[in-house]
């Protein structure tokens, strides 16, 4: 199975697969925006101040996900020295901080008019902010480090000290009094959202993964370039 | 009608700089990550070239990776 998943498999098939995003992306964007900006309703309470809510709350989900994933990958390399992995989080770890970032920035702006603050030094805001360098510290390994096995072990090292900050992000609104509202969407459990707000966020959530995946797809690519023009001089 | 959008009620601003920003940060993103990729592979076509002939073919012949490369550039040019 292992084999199957080898860079040079993906690599052809990476082609096929922007090829696919790219034919659906617009469509999809263009969907999402007149979801998001025109047909959702505004919020009893906030107004129209809630369609950021269409920018936030996937960029903040994404974010997260882009380390659990970082997290999962870290400790699977550790175990079974896939070098594989190190590539795909390599990839996503630019991926992640966008989002992480967009979501700071986006909170921020939706804060000012909600809140009456740009910011607070609360649990949630901190802890994503702390998510934030943690993704910078990662992402520095990768360029101040030479050598691959010490980054490999350094970045891994970051991941998991990291990975302790996601729980703490998740439950941040339940385990302290925060100014941030608490989640209105379950996994487990029913969501207290509208439907006519919740498809926009899903559709909205769908544009940002399938960008995410894009941009995932051309770092993997640009790596596996990268290791075999190494390898060409090795020859 | 048009005003009404752009103000939304006063938040126009937010939403708008949230949008705005979302979809600026994702386009210069987007471009830097394009723009490596199409150097690594220039560069790639580059070390193919210095090879001779013999090694040019090895590697074509090892890498599938190598091969696709060089149809692609093959393409664009």
């Amino acid at each position: 199975m292992f084999k199957f998943f080898s860079s040079t498999n993906i690599y052809l098939i990476i082609p096929k697969l922007i090829k696919f995003i790219n034919s659906i992306f617009f469509l999809i964007l263009l969907i999402g925006l007149t979801f998001a900006l025109v047909l959702s309703p505004p919020d009893y309470l906030q107004g129209d101040s809630v369609r950021i809510m269409y920018v936030h709350v996937p960029s903040a989900w994404i974010g997260l996900a882009c380390f659990s994933i970082i997290t999962v990958l870290s400790v699977l390399n550790f175990i079974f020295k896939i070098k594989n992995f190190y590539f795909i989080n390599k990839s996503i770890a630019p991926i992640g901080l966008l989002f992480t970032c967009l979501a700071i920035v986006t909170g921020s702006l939706w804060g000012q008019p909600t809140w009456g603050t740009w910011w607070a030094w609360d649990a949630r805001l901190t802890s994503m902010l702390a998510l934030m360098l943690f993704y910078i510290l990662y992402i520095l390994t990768f360029k101040l480090l030479n050598k691959e096995e010490l980054i490999i072990k350094v970045s891994s090292f970051i991941a998991i000290i990291g990975s302790i900050n996601l729980p703490i992000i998740k439950y941040s609104v339940e385990w302290w009094t925060t100014l941030h509202q608490p989640a209105s969407i379950k996994i487990t459990g029913s969501s207290s959202i509208h439907s006519e707000m919740m498809l926009p966020l899903m559709v909205m959530l769908l544009v940002f993964l399938l960008y995410g995946a894009l941009i995932f797809l051309m770092k993997y690519k640009t790596e596996i370039i990268r290791i075999k023009k190494k390898n060409i001089n090795r020859n | 009608m048009i005003s009404n959008f752009i103000i939304m009620d006063g938040y126009g601003l937010y939403v708008w700089l949230s949008f705005g920003v979302a979809l600026f940060s994702c386009m210069v993103v987007y471009f830097k990550t394009k723009k490596t990729l199409k150097k690594y592979e220039q560069e790639f076509l580059t070390e193919l070239q210095t090879l001779t002939l013999e090694e040019k073919t090895k590697v074509l012949k090892t890498s599938k990776v190598a091969q696709q490369i060089l149809a692609t550039s093959s393409k664009v040019n």
